[in-house]
């Protein structure tokens, strides 16, 4: 889960990591309540990144001129992503900026400092980027060494060492995919101060995080209704542009069912992986949600029972198919507990694709003869 | 075969849990040397005839269990690996889907520093066909025979075990080692424990979009594997930034797609199949044909 820049420095500032004094306003008029001084900084709080090439940053002489820019600002549509509020701050004066963030390495299985004594850069294309590997159990010398290898001295260097050693407990405290400080900013009074902020939670681990429970909703502002959706019950949706609504068990086996759609001549209208386990309950909502695209001709499914026993998919698929008799389906069902799903399934008339390839294939024929239709309503 | 046998002793952490008692019943069908179950506070239970421990130390103690299978809910992972690793289990297989990453990281260094293995999490486990089954695999697709197979992909193992079975072409072992994008064991320590294998013939890998371990294997491979290997690569026509089910299938950045996965293989001498029935295809020339193509 992706967090606003002003909910990152919330979290920032209460692990101890200073910001910049700021006002959230989601008015022009707000402003008035503002008593920084000017100038002010405005800044659009959007999910999408790139936002200061996007004109999202905006800095204010006067009242006057601050109310004409966030009018302008709060309008903004950033990289298709919608501005959410504004952040003002006051300006700040910058003597240095840095690069500092902490996120988990899956190559070397373990928590990294990435850091730079270059910030406000794309980090990505940037050559000047240190990375260290975080041990646990974590000691502060960690953030020590880090400032000093980014050639910091004095005061500053055992700040930015104060502040890493923070941000890596609030990263570990808070399960965050993604720390960043960007630019971390040396004041022309060697302070430091975290002026700009990015946060990723871990969505595996905000059942355990109460301070972000019942936060998803409001943050999946990157995805169709459907996917949405999809995400808030525990199914993993992706939208796709064809009309084979694909529906499995497994991230693997959805994409190589996927794979293969495409390699002979048909287009997956989605990927759904229903995930392992999935009792019948969640079945049906799959189907249902597959079900609903209305470009969807075809639904694929394709189940290997493993984890998943095939019967809890046969009990979902016979309360689908009286809902809605006249979908298109094309279903394999093999693995654990297949003899009692084929038992449940036999009254249906529903044939069964034993094998895969079998099963693809008839499933792009059928999509290629499927006659454009309004999409089909549950049987009254 | 590596890693399990028939004479390998498991303890089942989370057996009188709904999955973990379902599959401790599926694994003892199937012939696994179940020998004790753990449950804090069931200690003296059964279940399905194998006795219950409240703790793997007394477990271990009491029947000599070398391999934990766990099936704890995931905020209670890391203490159930921890547990393990203490009670001195040596092979840990971690079933359980949705831990913290954070969590696996810990567990995964715990591991190494006790020189234990860990295989997964959010993975199906590990078969040895005929002999021992650990996980949540569904034993009827495997048999017994000279492939060996290491998967990031659950049920796409089941899929291509499934084709290979038909074919003709059973397994020396199958390692699910899990779609996380942080785990236990990698393709480099599989790969090679099967290179040394005796029963393996033929490797069969199976990877997927989203980070490098596919690339870092093939290199490996052309330096150190012999055996013929066959790749196959699912998420080809994934989109760019979606997030493909797993944590770890996402092509970000521009990295992690499986064109350069694919290239990695046909660079370093992996053979490349196209689809999962390639996969049986290759394999069967790979027979007739072990030299490195």
């Amino acid at each position: 889960m992706n967090l606003y820049e002003y909910e990152a420095k919330r979290i920032f500032e209460a692990g101890g990591i200073p910001v910049p004094p700021a006002v959230r306003i989601t008015k022009p008029e707000e402003l008035a309540k503002v008593h920084f001084g000017y100038p002010l900084t405005l800044k659009c709080q959007v999910m999408s990144g790139g936002r200061g090439k996007a004109g999202g940053i905006k800095f204010a002489k006067d009242l006057e001129e601050g109310k004409a820019l966030a009018k302008d600002l709060l309008q903004l549509v950033i990289k298709g992503s919608k501005t959410e509020s504004l952040l003002v701050e006051p300006m700040v004066s910058i003597a240095k900026e840095l690069y500092l963030a902490v996120t988990l390495d899956r190559e070397r299985g373990c928590p990294i400092f990435i850091a730079s004594a270059e910030g406000g850069i794309e980090i990505e294309s940037s050559h000047n980027v240190l990375t260290e590997p975080i041990p646990f159990p974590y000691h502060p010398y960690v953030g020590r060494n880090l400032a000093a290898k980014l050639g910091l001295k004095g005061a500053v260097m055992a700040k930015v060492a104060d502040l890493a050693n923070k941000l890596y407990k609030v990263f570990e405290s808070k399960d965050l995919d993604l720390a960043e400080i960007n630019p971390l900013v040396i004041t022309k009074g060697d302070d430091v101060l975290a002026l700009d902020g990015k946060i990723i939670i871990n969505d595996d681990s905000i059942g355990r995080q109460p301070a972000f429970k019942g936060w998803m909703e409001a943050h999946l502002v990157d995805m169709s209704p459907r996917e949405r959706r999809a995400k808030l019950t525990d199914l993993n949706l992706v939208e796709l542009d064809g009309n084979i609504g694909i529906l499995c068990n497994g991230a693997g086996l959805t994409m190589a069912t996927m794979d293969m759609v495409k390699a002979f001549g048909g287009q997956p209208g989605n990927f759904l992986d229903a995930g392992g386990g999935s009792d019948q309950k969640k079945t049906l909502a799959a189907l249902e949600l597959v079900n609903e695209n209305p470009a969807v001709d075809v639904i694929l499914l394709n189940i290997l029972g493993g984890i998943t026993a095939c019967d809890e998919v046969a009990g979902a698929l016979v309360e689908f198919m009286k809902k809605y008799p006249e979908r298109q389906m094309v279903v394999r069902l093999r693995g654990n507990n297949q003899d009692v799903a084929e038992k449940m399934l036999a009254a249906s008339g529903l044939k069964l694709y034993p094998d895969l390839e079998e099963a693809v294939k008839e499933a792009v024929s059928r999509s290629k003869n499927a006659t454009k239709k309004p999409a089909l309503a549950a049987k009254a | 075969m590596i890693l399990v046998d028939k004479h390998t002793k498991v303890v089942v952490q989370g057996a009188t849990g709904k999955m973990g008692a379902a599959h401790t019943k599926r694994m003892l069908d199937y012939g696994t040397n179940i020998v004790a179950g753990v449950t804090p506070g069931k200690g003296g239970e059964k279940i399905h005839n194998v006795p219950v421990f409240d703790t793997v130390m007394e477990a271990v103690k009491t029947t000599g269990a070398t391999c934990s299978v766990i099936f704890v809910p995931p905020y209670l992972a890391l203490d159930a690996g921890y547990e393990a690793l203490d009670a001195g289990i040596s092979l840990l297989v971690l079933i359980t889907e949705g831990i913290p990453p954070q969590d696996t990281a810990k567990l995964a260094a715990a591991v190494k520093a006790k020189g234990a293995k860990l295989i997964g999490p959010n993975c199906p486990g590990i078969i040895t066909p005929g002999q021992s089954l650990i996980g949540i695999l569904p034993g009827s697709i495997f048999k017994s025979g000279p492939v060996g197979m290491v998967s990031k992909s659950g049920t796409l193992t089941y899929e291509i075990a499934l084709a290979l079975t038909e074919s003709g072409y059973g397994q020396s072992t199958c390692v699910g080692t899990g779609g996380d994008p942080i785990k236990g064991l990698d393709y480099q320590e599989v790969l090679s424990m099967f290179e040394h294998d005796p029963a393996t013939e033929v490797i069969v890998m199976i990877g997927e979009i989203g980070g490098n371990a596919e690339e870092e294997a093939a290199a490996f491979i052309k330096k150190n594997v012999k055996k013929p290997v066959i790749g196959y690569i699912a998420g080809q026509t994934a989109p760019p930034g979606k997030r493909m089910g797993h944590a770890g299938a996402i092509i970000s950045g521009g990295k992690g797609t499986a064109e350069s996965k694919l290239e990695a293989f046909k660079a370093n001498g992996v053979r490349v199949a196209m689809t999962p029935g390639e996969v049986a295809k290759q394999v069967a020339e790979a027979i007739k044909q072990p030299a490195k193509a």
